[in-house]
């Protein structure tokens, strides 16, 4: 059974959209700087909550800063989808801050003023926030939430797949959606691998990550749904796997068998050998531990073939739970434009492994694209899709 | 015979040391231990060396580890902090936690849908079954934590205990010797307008109807309505799990092992003559899950 990618929406530090996203990728343009509030580089949406709030057209409520970032990217990919009882359609989001945003505030204020702001505690929950994305798309039934930490929003699209290709579903709307919070960029900085400059992934220098926010969905669809729909096939998703590095919570194994696992069986998901594959977009945080980690991997499933890839945290930072879902829209974007991704602030190679990640905006006949993304507790995803 | 739960009851606590090492067990919050413990048991009762894959629903997470580093952020305000609770505060702490002591490296997954991220884990348990996967160890977990969520006000309830519980099971694809129970079907259904008729038609899809189900385990709150569901499927059928759980978002996975207490214990001393079991979910009014359960030999 094929997947077809029909719709795609994205919203993060680089753009509002696909298309303002794909212009500052074109443009080399990043997206991350330094954040007055944090004094350290971060690539925040540049909306606050009550701008989306407005140009969303929402009501006056206590919206999460999830469901707010959510909201743009999943109706642009779901368009002009419409609710068909012939078609099973489901929900499937990802975040690990969830309502945390709102905790955030109200925690800290209960800390001096002891007030109980009820409301905002009951959304902390991450449940809570694609509920309430669900009731803005009308979709009911199938709503789920996955967080497994920074590879969740891959897992999302390929729980979506699984659904599909199991006969539970027809049409998956799946991505995730990450707002910056306090409580995560105090997290990273206190793992001491958050980067003072911008990041530099796959480089020898590369300090650490910097975090950014935002959100990415996809629409899929079986091939019955589209006969309904009518929707336009933008790629098919063909291959995926999650698989754990059961090494340490946050640390990766010094040769990513976590990440090598989920590559191996994804391309053979998609019954393809590695060699077809023409883009890799990688995980790439720019940390030491996961660059070094993820290159050894890639090195043991491509050996010395290794195909043109990038990272592309160095325009949005690492948005966590949204990153997968973000990334899986670029590879997207890849195969539409025939191009390969680039990677910035790259200039000297890791020397135990010599990668050298593509640097421009190129264009090359690209028939296969893949997609990793690694989480806390050894999660490990990789997606592949290929052009339609 | 079930006592029910009431405010001086105490979580039964097992000797962790038998599970966890001490290390490890000292840096441990209780959601932790409590799912671990449970999840290493399973595994021994199934005499299973190896977990195909690794599945956990939990609505709240690691929130007392959460809590934990709010605290210490605040605490240290512009000064540094130690990250011991952070790394281990994210959802996925407790299914990535089993594998890297059972120093397992295949599919872990997490689901956190409030009340029905036990079901999600099922469904997506009963999927690795059909995908050709032997044996899912899959749990539903979730510790008590007030000061940064408030369970009353989102269930609209003064009423509930709120409490803390961890159920683990595998769930195989071929029948075993230990095999205790058919797990027939589970469903996840998330802002439903109609939850009564949403059973129905799930029922429906597995070949069986109300009238067929022995026993109905549900949990309802706030405006959810008892008599409808006496009506569908008898009063005499119906037993509030809550009762003897109390309230926290995954004890639907307790209700579970309630079940499958009631059909491999046949002739049960409470409920005799049981063949199929119904857990009715429908702890958040707009939610609903549900788990079908039937004797060994159906």
């Amino acid at each position: 059974m094929r997947i077809f990618v029909t719709g795609i929406g994205v919203i993060s530090a680089i753009g509002r959209n696909v298309a303002e996203n794909l212009h500052s990728i074109k443009s080399l343009r990043t997206g991350i700087r330094k954040s007055l509030e944090y004094k350290l580089m971060i690539g925040e949406v540049p909306l606050s909550n009550e701008q989306l709030v407005q140009i969303l057209n929402l009501p006056d409520e206590d919206f999460s800063r999830t469901t707010l970032l959510a909201l743009p990217a999943a109706k642009e990919a779901w368009g002009n989808n419409k609710n068909d009882s012939r078609i099973r359609t489901g929900l499937i989001s990802s975040t690990s801050v969830g309502g945390l945003d709102r905790t955030e505030k109200y925690y800290s204020h209960s800390q001096t003023t002891k007030t109980n702001d009820h409301y905002s505690l009951m959304i902390h929950d991450n449940g809570s926030t694609t509920e309430r994305l669900a009731e803005e798309l009308g979709i009911s039934g199938h709503i789920s939430t996955i967080s497994t930490a920074c590879s969740s929003g891959a897992n999302s699209i390929m729980q979506g797949a699984r659904l599909i290709e199991g006969n539970k579903l027809d049409r998956v709307i799946a991505g995730g959606s990450e707002p910056l919070a306090t409580f995560d960029i105090k997290g990273f900085h206190s793992l001491n691998i958050y980067d003072k400059e911008i990041c530099k992934p796959f480089d020898e220098k590369r300090m650490g990550l910097n975090l950014g926010e935002g959100a990415a969905f996809l629409v899929l669809e079986n091939g019955q749904s589209i006969s309904i729909t009518g929707n336009k096939p933008i790629c098919v998703l063909c291959g995926w796997n999650n698989a754990t590095d059961a090494f340490h919570q946050t640390a990766s194994s010094p040769d990513g068998k976590g990440a090598y696992l989920a590559m191996k069986n994804a391309l053979a998901k998609a019954g393809i050998s590695p060699d077809k594959i023409d883009y890799i977009n990688a995980h790439g945080t720019g940390t030491g531990n996961n660059d070094l980690s993820e290159s050894m991997a890639l090195k043991n499933i491509f050996g010395n073939t290794l195909p043109s890839f990038s990272s592309t945290k160095g325009f949005t930072g690492h948005t966590l739970a949204a990153a997968g879902a973000i990334e899986a829209v670029y590879c997207t974007l890849s195969l539409v434009s025939q191009a390969i991704l680039p990677n910035l602030n790259f200039s000297t190679p890791i020397p135990q492994t010599g990668l050298v990640p593509e640097t421009h905006f190129r264009s090359l006949k690209i028939d296969y694209v893949l997609s990793n993304s690694f989480g806390f507790g050894g999660n490990c995803t990789c997606l592949i899709f290929r052009k339609y | 015979m079930t006592k029910n739960i009431d405010s001086s009851s105490e979580l039964v606590t097992p000797d962790y040391s038998e599970f966890i090492p001490a290390m490890d067990r000292r840096r441990m919050s209780h959601v932790q231990k409590m799912s671990i413990a449970c999840a290493l048991d399973c595994l021994q009762q199934a005499k299973i060396e190896q977990a195909d894959a690794i599945i956990v629903g939990t609505s709240m997470g690691c929130c007392i580890n959460t809590k934990n580093f709010l605290d210490k952020i605040l605490d240290a305000k512009e000064g540094p902090v130690s990250p011991t609770s952070f790394i281990v505060s994210t959802h996925n702490t407790i299914a990535g936690q089993i594998a890297l002591l059972m120093k397992n490296h295949g599919y872990n997954m997490t689901y956190t849908q409030n009340s029905l991220s036990y079901e999600q884990s099922l469904v997506d348990a009963i999927l690795c079954c059909a995908e050709g996967l032997m044996n899912v160890l899959v749990g539903g977990t979730d510790e008590e934590e007030d000061s940064i969520y408030n369970m009353r006000a989102r269930l609209k309830d003064d009423k509930i205990l709120e409490t803390s519980g961890a159920s683990f099971f595998i769930v195989s694809n071929t029948k075993s010797k230990t095999g205790a129970v058919n797990l027939i079907d589970a469903g996840s259904f998330g802002l439903v307008k109609n939850t009564y008729e949403t059973a129905v038609e799930f029922l429906q899809a597995n070949n069986t109807t109300a009238h067929e189900i022995d026993i109905v385990l549900y949990a309802l709150s706030g405006k959810s309505s008892l008599n409808e569901l006496k009506s569908v499927f008898g009063a005499e059928k119906l037993f509030d799990y809550q009762e003897i759980t109390g309230t926290y978002y995954t004890n639907s996975a307790f209700a579970m092992h309630y079940a499958i207490d009631i059909l491999s214990n046949q002739p049960h001393p409470i409920f005799a003559e049981v063949k199929t079991v119904l857990v009715y979910n429908n702890l958040i009014p707009e939610n609903l899950g549900l788990i079908l359960l039937g004797t060994k030999n159906e």
